[in-house]
């Protein structure tokens, strides 16, 4: 029973061992156990069985069957478990166990004296129970007797009942675990059904290790030392640091009734006049009655200090070296010292050595109070106090000294003259070289010549019906009047019909003197076959002929700006649309050969297409201004010399100093932008702008100088409807940069469409400047 | 209330100044020297006046204006004083004049463009006296110049006697910038189209209807002519263009050299349209007598001395004034000053030039070589350029001025004070368009006088003060007490 329990056990556990299970029989086991004790008992002293076992393991370890019966050894007494933990310690061997029970057997009598005074044997009464021999008579069990079960492993059974039949041998670990393992039981299956869901009762595998710790009487949680050292926070014995010095409250106090009683007796005493509390005064005081006094003070009040009072200069607070207690680094090592005394007094840095005392009762008196008080009062008294006034500043002075605009008369500073007619915007305007008239053109597609003083229109011409004439420019010069006019994609030079015989026959023919030398010189030359084809300038319509309009240049895109040369005879055209292709953008136009050519060949660089160009007014140097930067190109060598970058993002307009490089300093140039700024450039200074003036509350949309020397002003336009005047002089020598004054805002045109003031022009002698605007009117300011 | 009165007039009577009344004019003055005489200061002119009608013994009572240190007395002398902090211990000096009657609108002539011009036949008028005819009363005539091309002669009652002959007729080509009377029946024009042309002028019997017929035609300026002025009895005419010239020409068809022929209009070689334009009708052309050129801008005005005909002055746009010999043709003298200048008149009595500046005011400059400085006084008080003077028929201390700011005023040069500019004086009237008070814009201010501008104005003795402008009209304002005095 004992065995095949065991046996079966262990097959549970491992399967593998079980082929030796032939092997296995405790009478084997007991006498190898036996054997080995033996031996060891032989060798050893066999005192102690535990010695005995760790060397039994010991020398088991040689050879392995010794090991797994060992092994074996170890769990075989399995059976009495409880018998083994309990005795443990006090390490009964079995043999002993043994020993024991046969004494046991031995003494289950009693000896006792017979009436006769023998001995006399008295045994218990046998109890039948179950482990009586009697009971012992179970069907079911082995009859086989004293014999090794082994004789019967090649039966199907195992041995034979009381009746003689055959005990069939139980199924075999093998087979139980083949059904356990064929039946799948879910993890964490109970049997039980959970009321509260009437649902199988799982549990998982903390929860039956929380079970089973609560069945085995052990603390639940895990980590829980219930040993852990004891802390005694609050105690009775007295400390030498207490937790709380705080002193004895108050409330604990009990008031003395024996003190009061002293008290209240005391106080009927004094009522009753028995004890009189103060002295009561002496007879000296009145004797003294004779003697006056004066306040002299009484009526003093606190008055406000003279005027001249000059506050005492106040010491200052004392620092750590006057500390009783200095902290180390302040305290003089003994070299220090030792200077401090060798100095002379007059030479020493301190009048005192920083001294650690330590506690403040121990400071002495300060020996030399008395004389560093007297010399503090002869500071005050005998040192002469200075009021100094701070330094008064009027931060005006502090600006530079712009004169005043009375003194930079004469500029403009009234409308004087309204011209009315053109319908729409006036995009354009321009004042002839003579200062007599004033040319006009607008989105009505015309352009008109005025008399400038008094308004009236003399002259009109409508180049384009549908297109707006974008600018209108006055050739410079004297010897002959002609207009040039940018409509649509053409551009037209025209004559107006103005101009006595003489003066018109010579701007007639300087129109037409280039006809002959294009007729001269039709095919272009073979390097401009490769470029685009200039266009070649064509005779007008028989109406605009008869009109005064005498030559045409078909463009082919919009031209924004003209601006002639001073000798009259080019004029540069920039288009500044999108999809003009940038080799044609800019032109220079030839009037007396009637030719057209297109000086760059790309875009220039600096950003976006090229806005507006002018010559400089001495040197051949040609500004174009795209709409980042301005370039100055040398035309005769076919150079780039200029760069000007005013920093403005969209340039509207410029315009040269009609001075530069002539006998005085460099060039100077102005940008206006549609960024609202107007940048003064001096070329030689920087390529930044000089100054910036920011003024406007709009775009800039035009910016002239005055075009004689004689006035040193320049103006701007801007969408917000004004102009505004400034004075710029340029000095002759290079030492003195241009001084600006803000003269004038000229206000009066009004805004239309967002837009205000379009172009503006000089009188070319006097200080009188015109506007036009995009509320359809001109002004002539002077 | 009759206490308080009499307790101030008491006041005022106890106060009072002593004033010594002078006069420069010899016919008011008073017959001896009165010595300074013990006025209320409580006085206003009126009683001034009353006063010194008193004085002269005069039985029909002279209004009188008094001018105290260069200000017209337009309050009590009292509270004259007081505004200057003169103290009334002191004597004060008072100057007499006729007084200027405000003038008062009389009438306007309506045109079809821009009047650029006007001139006054009349009996007083310089064209009357110097052919020594004598122009009834009532029988005046107006010439006016307008920017159509277009001359016409008005009479009183705002009637056109005549008009020119359109381009086509032998009249103007382009708008005519100057006309003047040069004798009762001639008249001189100029303008535009760079001629002088002169005109016969001849009335019907009932002077009810009129003919301007071209007599001669001038060719010589090379640009457009701005203003003339002529002197009948050399039959010498001045004209100043803007081609920097001063012309100088006879009004003689004999006297006149040949003219340019690169200046006729056949000269043009221009288109069919252009000949459209000439003349069917055949006049005369003649050449200037000399082109004074030595202006290096547009002359403005060019006027004969008022007193020596050989004598010529010319202002122009390069603010000189030049001063010509006009015998020999030469530059006398050159008085240069810091504006345009726009217009030039002639105070014969004081040596001066009045001229009229871009920069809104009068300068009277003497042309005299001895004059040590450019510029004696300075008239200040328009708003725009001043394009036009005319004399004061009745004193030669007056003055009117035309301006582009639609305003004639008048001045009287001795009201004047001196300040850190010098010589500084101010209008005494300002006579406004009519134009802008019948559109009930008469306050409304004028952005640069638009629409009203005064292009020209001329004052009469008997017809008064005439201008004519932008509004398309000629306007009449005469002071009435003016002419009853006369």
């Amino acid at each position: 029973m004992v065995a095949s329990a065991g046996s079966k056990k262990r097959k549970a556990v491992t399967r593998d061992v079980e082929e030796e299970a032939g092997t296995f029989s405790g009478d084997e086991l007991a006498g190898d156990l036996n054997g080995a004790l033996s031996d060891s008992a032989n060798d050893l002293s066999s005192d102690e069985d535990d010695s005995e076992v760790e060397l039994v393991d010991e020398f088991s370890s040689d050879d392995d069957d010794d090991e797994e019966e060992e092994l074996d050894s170890d769990e075989i007494p399995s059976d009495g478990e409880d018998a083994v933990k309990k005795n443990s310690a006090k390490s009964t061997a079995a043999p002993a166990d043994d020993e024991s029970s046969s004494d046991e057997a031995e003494v289950n009598f009693r000896i006792e004296k017979d009436a006769n005074g023998n001995d006399r044997y008295v045994y218990d009464e046998i109890n039948p129970d179950d482990n009586s021999d009697y009971s012992d008579i179970d069907e079911d069990s082995n009859t086989i007797g004293n014999i090794p079960l082994s004789f019967y492993d090649q039966y199907p059974h195992i041995g034979y009942d009381i009746n003689g039949k055959k005990i069939m041998r139980p199924a075999t670990g093998e087979a139980l675990d083949a059904l356990l393992d064929s039946i799948e039981i879910p993890k964490g299956f109970t049997g039980l059904t959970d009321p509260s869901t009437g649902k199988p009762l799982e549990l998982s595998q903390d929860e039956l290790e929380l079970l089973r710790k609560v069945q085995m009487n052990e603390i639940p949680e895990d980590g829980y030392n219930p040993y852990e050292p004891l802390m005694e926070w609050f105690t009775t014995e007295k400390e030498v640091m207490p937790l709380s010095a705080a002193p004895e409250p108050k409330r604990r106090f009990l008031p003395s009734k024996h003190e009061a009683k002293r008290v209240m007796k005391l106080v009927k005493a004094i009522r009753e006049g028995r004890i009189l509390p103060y002295k009561p005064p002496s007879e000296q005081e009145e004797e003294d009655k004779d003697l006056i006094k004066y306040d002299l003070w009484a009526d003093e009040e606190e008055r406000p200090d003279h005027i001249m009072h000059v506050p005492a200069p106040k010491l200052p607070p004392p620092g750590y070296e006057e500390s009783y207690h200095p902290p180390a680094e302040y305290l003089p090592d003994q070299k220090e010292r030792k200077t401090w005394e060798q100095a002379d007094p007059e030479d020493r840095e301190r009048e005192y050595l920083p001294t650690d005392f330590g506690s403040l009762r121990k400071v002495p008196g300060y020996g030399e109070f008395v004389k560093e008080k007297f010399e503090r009062c002869l500071d005050l008294y005998l040192a002469p106090r200075v009021r100094r006034s701070k330094l008064n500043i009027d931060p005006e002075s502090l600006l530079p000294k712009l004169p005043s605009p009375e003194e930079l008369k004469p500029f403009p500073s009234m409308c004087a003259t309204v011209f009315r007619g053109h319908k729409g915007r006036v995009r354009s305007i321009a004042v002839d070289p003579t200062g007599v008239w004033l040319a006009t053109a607008g989105d009505d597609g015309t352009v008109r010549v005025w008399e400038l003083l008094t308004g009236r229109q003399l002259w009109s011409v409508q180049l384009s019906e549908e297109d707006a004439v974008n600018v209108v420019r006055w050739r410079p010069g004297k010897d002959a009047v002609v207009l040039a006019a940018a409509a649509g994609d053409d551009l037209y030079l025209m004559v107006p019909s103005i101009l006595d015989p003489e003066l018109e026959q010579a701007s007639l023919e300087l129109l037409d003197a280039g006809w002959g030398y294009a007729a001269s010189k039709p095919a272009p030359s073979a390097a401009e076959e490769g470029k685009k084809t200039p266009p070649q300038w064509i005779r007008p319509s028989s109406a605009l002929t008869d009109s005064g309009v005498c030559a045409v240049i078909p463009l082919r895109y919009v031209a924004k700006s003209i601006s002639w040369h001073r000798r009259g005879d080019y004029f540069v055209t920039v288009c500044p649309g999108a999809s003009t292709p940038a080799s044609v953008a800019v032109a220079i136009h030839t009037v007396s050969k009637h030719l057209t050519q297109y000086p760059f060949s790309r875009r220039i660089k600096g950003g976006g297409p090229p806005q507006t160009a002018h010559f400089h007014p001495s040197k051949p140097i040609l500004f174009v201004a795209n709409q980042r930067s301005v370039r100055g190109y040398d035309l005769s060598r076919q150079l780039l010399v200029k760069i000007v970058q005013p920093g403005a993002r969209w340039i509207s307009s410029f315009d040269i100093h009609p001075t530069s490089s002539t006998a005085s300093g460099g060039d100077n140039l102005i940008v206006g932008s549609y960024d609202r700024r107007l940048l003064w450039h001096d070329l030689e200074l920087s390529q930044r702008p000089y100054k910036t003036l920011r003024y406007h509350r709009k775009a800039i949309r035009a910016v002239k100088f005055h075009p004689s020397g004689r006035y040193p002003l320049f103006a701007d336009a801007s969408d917000d409807g004004s102009l505004q005047i400034f004075h710029g002089s340029v000095t002759g020598d290079m030492l003195s940069n241009a001084s600006i004054v803000p003269l004038k805002v000229l206000k009066g045109h009004k805004i239309t469409g967002e837009l205000g003031v379009l172009d503006i022009d000089w009188h070319p002698r006097e200080a009188w400047c015109v506007s036009a605007g995009a509320d359809g009117t001109c002004r002539l300011w002077m | 209330m009759n206490g308080t009165q009499e307790s101030s007039s008491a006041a005022s009577a106890q106060r009072q100044v002593r004033v010594q009344l002078v006069s420069k004019q010899e016919d008011i003055a008073l017959p001896e020297n009165t010595g300074p005489i013990l006025v209320p200061t409580g006085l206003r002119r009126y009683a001034l006046s009353t006063l010194v009608n008193n004085l002269l013994g005069n039985d029909k009572p002279v209004p009188f204006e008094f001018l105290i240190n260069g200000a017209f007395l337009r309050t009590s002398i009292d509270e004259y004083l007081t505004a200057n902090g003169i103290s009334a211990e002191t004597t004060l000096e008072i100057e007499y004049i006729r007084a200027l009657i405000p003038p008062l609108h009389i009438a306007s002539f309506e045109h079809d463009d821009w009047v650029s011009a006007v001139d006054v036949l009349s009996a007083t008028s310089s064209a009357a006296s110097w052919a020594s005819s004598s122009i009834p009363q009532g029988q005046e005539r107006i010439l006016s110049a307008s920017y159509d091309g277009l001359l016409r002669v008005w009479n009183m009652s705002s009637q056109i006697v005549a008009t020119s002959p359109s381009a086509v007729d032998g009249g103007h080509s382009a708008s005519i910038k100057a006309a003047k009377f040069l004798s009762p029946n001639s008249i001189v024009s100029a303008g535009l189209d760079r001629t002088v042309r002169l005109w016969k002028y001849t009335e019907s019997e009932d002077g009810f209807s009129g003919k301007i017929a071209p007599q001669l035609e001038l060719y010589g300026h090379k640009s457009g002519i701005n203003s003339l002025a002529v002197h009948a009895p050399s039959n010498r005419i001045l004209t100043a263009s803007s081609d920097h010239a001063v012309g100088f020409w006879s009004a003689k068809k004999s006297d006149a050299p040949a003219a340019p022929e690169s200046l006729l209009p056949s000269a043009a070689s221009r288109t069919s349209k252009r000949r459209k334009l000439n003349s069917s009708v055949s006049t005369p052309q003649r050449g200037p007598l000399a082109l004074l050129s030595s202006h290096t801008a547009p002359v403005s005005a060019a006027i004969f001395d008022a007193k020596d005909s050989t004598v010529g002055y010319s202002t122009s746009w390069d603010h000189t004034l030049r001063t010509w010999d006009l015998v020999t043709a030469a530059l006398v003298d050159t008085r240069s000053t810091s504006h345009s200048l726009l217009s030039l008149e002639h105070l014969p009595e004081h040596h001066l030039l009045a001229t009229g500046t871009s920069a809104r005011h009068i300068t009277l400059i003497d042309p005299r070589v001895s004059a040590t400085t450019i510029s004696a006084m300075t008239l200040r008080g328009h708003t725009n350029a001043v394009v036009s003077l005319s004399r004061d028929p009745h004193s030669s201390y007056g003055l009117i001025s035309g301006s582009h700011d639609g305003t004639c005023r008048i001045w009287d040069i001795r009201a004047t004070k001196t300040d850190k500019e010098g010589v500084v004086g101010e209008s005494v009237y300002s006579i406004t368009r009519k134009s802008l008070e019948e559109a009930g814009k008469a306050d409304a201010k004028r952005v640069g006088g638009e629409g009203v501008k005064v292009f020209g104005v001329c004052w009469d003795r008997s017809v008064g003060i005439v201008s004519a402008g932008e509004d398309k009209r000629i306007q009449i304002n005469r002071g009435e007490g003016v002419l009853s005095s006369a």
